[in-house]
């Protein structure tokens, strides 16, 4: 029995987890390499061709045309199954045909599905893999390989594709051509084994691959230094012979490889693959395209698996960025389901600042106290709104939500035509939610200010620049913004205000995570609300706590009362197999259905089956994820039921 | 299982006709009393060296290239041909004109007579024109051998034994390109259009009339990895010897225009066979064959991106190995053959089979 379960955690796509072959269990994600890569862990052999190892599992390949003597293979090996070379000349069908081929070897040899590895055509339609997978998923198949030639072409390209199509649960492996600066973007697209041959095809060629280029060392030129304990143990590699040479290469590649594997998983750890591949674009032009193109092809792909929430810092250095998924997923959020509170007259638009949250920062300190000297408790009447790249803009409320409190990016005051294209249309659709009669103050400078000035056109409001001499900190910015609060005092903001900092914030975050109308069903008119929005916020209701915000993670935590007055709304719903909830987790065996909009690190209500909320906890996988697989936590519970007697 | 795989073999006979495109309309129109190509090189025949004459008719081409079963994958030599059929006092006049280059040439000497297609075809080669043929090979007696070449459906007890009246005692033998002793590989991957047991049938007709067989084989048909090629070729060739082939040619595919594998070629996605892979099975065959079986090996294109070929330091050194090799059948050309590009070789054995990725060269040198 071959098994592959994937641990908790998640980066994108990217996960670990471990693949068991009969008594041999081995940690994911992890290269494969040919019989005689004494340094890797998991080994590759064809068939009645190569040696098979003693007593260890290897991955075995079924030759194309003809095979014999499968007695040869083990319990407990992983079968690849056979397909065509260069299948992809001969188009879509071919490649459904070769799906079937595969489907019937299996049935005929009588062969253990849970071993079997699917070998995915060069050319197929993703409709039909869909079709075809559906058949091995009822046979029991879990795994698959896509082979990459290494180009990161239209070819490889329509190997992610179809990679995006597989089971959450299967077992993914990129085979082929795979460099190492590839390994970290592989892994993030959801693979778990990557073919380090390139490794060997390299040293034969006399090429040295290094984490981000490759050296040919040539008899003419010094080599570079390298400190590994390979070229260590030879000085001067231009005086090895040949075989030498190569075997030096050899274990300077793989050591590369191993390299990059381990800071690809320490970066996945830590919730900083993406930037790690982000970074990375910068080997080729052609790993940078082929991210771009998976941004926009895959973004949903991605976006399933991108957590909602998160600690670390998310470093936003290049363009690469701007339509990464955790970002374009919050300024698409802001657009569906942020809807100001009707008793905001002004708009005030303030720059963004490098200290996290912004309200920390000296400069808006500043703000704070000039807005507040102006025109004290009116305050509550004005919309302070962010203006940043690549995210667009921020309320003030969701300030400390993830990813605004996490990003962080090069501030130079240049925009460059993308971000400042992003950022307009931002500005211009959060605007239109406002009523016409509300003045849009826009306090800020220099790339912020063109900002405002590019989407004039498409602001319906009246618009007032308040930054005098191109910096929105300066004295005398800050008197003319005192000035000018002042005297809307009286044109505008001359209702009766109260402190509204509280429910605004809390609702504008329920709103968030919940959909619109969550705030007004957590936090309705007669809710008391205590605390301080930069620790913590109770929200009780008829003396019953609902929700609590959270200062650290910016998002609500509900309790059963809470999740009651909104799981009506039918958003972040987890229908559980039993009445009651046992213990501080819900495994994935035991939900019967989930929203399929859930993200990990969401905040869920769990529906027991006499349609009673019986918990509410924060998710630990998709919602997709938790329907498809069969181990694994899908809620770590906060609140649950009373146990029943 | 069958369905599959006659939905494949049908996939794959639709894309050789479509590499093959409108070039069978488009040949150029030639003198047809002028043979296609004539050549004489030394070569071994029986036991001696000797010289070889090698005639292509222009005929009207391989049957089979011309049917819609749209030929095999890797072959044109049908552009070769005329294009349209050929009279038969044109034909005979080509092989007159081709006779001439043997002039002043001693004793043995062996005349091997192409078509772009099958001598034995009565369509392409009219009877009365085959028999012209033979009959002036036959007036010669510095010729001790004589290779025809046919598809093995046209080698009938009949057409066998009108051979060998004309003929009389001289050693004859028919090549037929078996190309694979696996009935897969052949249909799939090649497009033959026929089984092994045909060929086997007119393998032995031919043998009832003292007629040898000299089977090709071929190196490395598309969609087979190297290994896959190398230990194909090596089956094929013992196979061969062992349904009595009396001599085996050895042919390393060479990239012809207007062919599916020329497409694949042109993409990335086949790469004609290393020369270490051609003396691997030369020298393994040698050692399993009965020795009184020649096995030969004329690599076409040899050294070139488009032929069998290695790194391009020592390609002109495996070439010469292999052409010795046929004359004298001696393995000990190869030992001397070594080369850096050899570790390359053995990866691409090894992880072809695993990531069924085509090892061209195209990628990767920095």
């Amino acid at each position: 029995m071959t098994e592959f379960l994937i641990a908790r955690g998640h980066d994108g796509p990217a996960r670990i987890g471990s693949y068991s072959m009969g008594e041999m269990a081995i940690s994911t994600p992890v290269l494969v390499g040919p019989s005689h890569a004494d340094s890797l862990t998991l080994h590759y052999a064809a068939l009645n061709r190569d040696e098979l190892l003693k007593d260890t599992p290897m991955i075995v390949a079924i030759p194309g045309i003809s095979y014999s003597r499968l007695d040869r293979l083990r319990d407990y090996d992983s079968i690849l199954l056979p397909s065509l070379i260069a299948d992809e000349i001969l188009g879509l069908t071919a490649g459904s045909l070769l799906l079937k081929q595969q489907m019937s070897f299996l049935k005929e040899q009588q062969i253990e599905s849970s071993g079997a590895i699917v070998r995915v055509p060069a050319s197929l339609d993703e409709g039909s893999f869909v079709h075809v997978l559906q058949e091995f998923i009822h046979m029991g198949v879990r795994a698959a390989a896509f082979r990459f030639d290494g180009d990161l072409g239209p070819s490889d390209y329509r190997m992610v594709t179809l990679r995006s199509q597989l089971p959450r649960n299967w077992f993914a492996l990129a085979i082929g051509r795979i460099e190492p600066y590839s390994v970290p973007l592989m892994h993030y697209l959801g693979f778990d084994v990557f073919d380090a041959s390139r490794a060997f095809e390299a040293a034969a060629q006399g090429i040295r691959l290094w984490r981000t280029d490759a050296e040919q060392v040539a008899d003419e030129e010094p080599a570079r230094h390298c400190a590994c304990s390979s070229c260590e143990s030879q000085p001067d590699l231009n005086s090895l012979s040949n075989s030498k040479l190569i075997e030096i290469l050899t274990n300077h590649n793989i050591s590369t490889y191993r390299m990059v594997l381990s800071e690809s998983i320490h970066a996945m750890q830590s919730g900083r693959l993406r930037w790690l591949v982000e970074s990375l674009t910068h080997a080729t032009p052609s790993l940078a395209s082929f991210l771009r193109r998976v941004d926009r092809g895959l973004y949903s792909f991605l976006e399933e698996f991108t957590a909602t929430a998160g600690s670390s810092t998310m470093p936003l250095i290049g363009p690469e960025s701007y339509n990464s998924p955790a970002i374009k997923r919050f300024r698409e959020k802001l657009v569906s389901r942020f809807t100001p509170p009707t008793h905001k007259r002004i708009v005030l638009l303030l720059p963004c600042s490098a200290r996290k949250p912004y309200s920390d920062s000296k400069s808006h300190k500043r703000f704070a106290r000039t807005i507040e000297s102006a025109i004290g408790l009116a305050r509550h009447g004005i919309a302070e709104t962010i203006l940043t790249s690549p995210l667009g803009v921020i309320p003030r409320e969701l300030e400390r939500i993830h990813p605004v409190a996490q990003y962080d990016i090069p501030v130079t005051g240049d925009w460059d035509a993308e971000e400042t294209a992003i950022a307009v249309r931002a500005l211009t659709t959060h605007l239109e939610k406002f009523e016409e009669s509300v003045v849009v103050v826009a306090h800020v400078s220099g790339g912020y200010l063109d900002i405002v000035k590019q989407g004039e056109d498409n602001i319906r409001q009246a618009l007032i620049y308040t930054s005098s001499d191109g910096s929105a900190t300066s004295g005398a910015s800050l008197d003319l913004l005192d000035e000018t609060l002042r005297d809307m005092l009286e044109l505008v903001l001359d209702g009766e205000y109260r402190r509204t900092d509280l429910e605004d914030t809390l609702r504008a975050t329920a709103d968030f995570q919940f959909g619109s109308g969550a705030g007004e069903l957590l936090v309705p008119e007669d809710a008391s609300l205590r605390g301080k929005l930069y620790r913590t916020v109770i929200c009780q209701v008829d003396k019953e706590q609902v929700c609590a915000y959270n200062a650290v993670s910016g998002m609500l935590s509900l309790t059963l009362a809470g999740a009651r007055r909104i799981a009506g709304l039918g958003q972040n719903w987890v229908r559980f197999e039993g009445r009651e909830v046992k213990g501080g987790s819900i495994f994935a065996v035991g939900v019967k259905e989930a929203d399929t909009g859930i993200r990990p690190g969401d905040e869920v209500i769990v529906i027991g089956q006499d349609e009673r909320v019986v918990a509410v906890g924060r998710s630990e996988m998709s919602g997709i994820e938790m329907c498809e697989f069969e181990k694994g936590r899908a809620v770590t519970v906060r609140h649950k039921l009373g146990v029943t007697t | 299982m069958n369905g599959i795989t006659d939905g494949l073999k049908d996939i794959i006979t639709k894309a050789s006709l479509a590499a093959r495109g409108s070039s069978l309309s488009r040949i150029r129109r030639r003198n047809l009393s002028e043979p296609a190509a004539k050549w004489v090189v030394q070569s071994r025949i029986g036991s001696e060296v000797g010289y070889a004459l090698s005639i292509v008719l222009a005929t009207s081409g391989c049957s089979h290239a011309r049917s819609e079963k749209g030929g095999c994958t890797m072959c044109s030599y049908i552009l070769d041909g005329a294009g349209q059929n050929v009279p038969t006092e044109d034909l005979i006049q080509q092989f007159q004109n081709a006779l001439t280059s043997l002039k002043g040439l001693m004793a043995p000497i062996s005349v091997k007579v192409y078509t772009s297609g099958s001598f034995l075809d009565p369509v392409e080669v009219p009877p009365e024109a085959r028999a012209e043929i033979l009959k002036a090979i036959d007036e010669d007696d510095r010729v001790r051998q004589v290779v025809l070449e046919s598809r093995p459906e046209y080698m009938t007890d009949e057409t066998a034994s009108l051979v060998r009246e004309i003929l009389g005692d001289r050693e004859i033998e028919i090549g037929m390109g078996l190309e694979s002793a696996d009935d897969g590989v052949r249909s799939l991957c090649i497009n033959k259009g026929f089984s092994l047991s045909e060929f086997e049938t007119a393998l032995k007709t031919a043998a009832s009339h003292g007629i040898g067989t000299r089977a090709y084989v071929l190196v490395k048909p598309p969609f087979l990895t190297e290994r896959d090629a190398l230990l194909d070729a090596l089956q094929t060739i013992i196979a061969a010897a062992e349904l009595g082939a009396t001599t085996i040619s050895v042919n390393p595919v060479n990239v012809q225009k207007h062919t599916l594998v020329q497409r694949m070629w042109s993409r990335g996605h086949y790469r004609p066979p290393w020369l270490w892979t051609v003396t691997e099975i030369l020298k393994e065959s040698r050692d399993q064959v009965a020795s009184d079986v020649n096995v030969v090996c004329d690599p076409v294109a040899a050294g070139k991106p488009r032929g069998t070929h290695n790194c391009g330091k020592c390609d002109d050194a495996f070439v010469k190995a292999i052409r010795q090799f046929s004359l004298d059948q001696s393995t000990s050309h190869f030992e001397v053959l070594d080369c850096g590009c050899k570790s390359q070789w053995s990866h691409v054995l090894e992880h072809e089979d695993f990531a069924q990725l085509v090892h061209s060269l195209r990628f990767h040198i920095p």
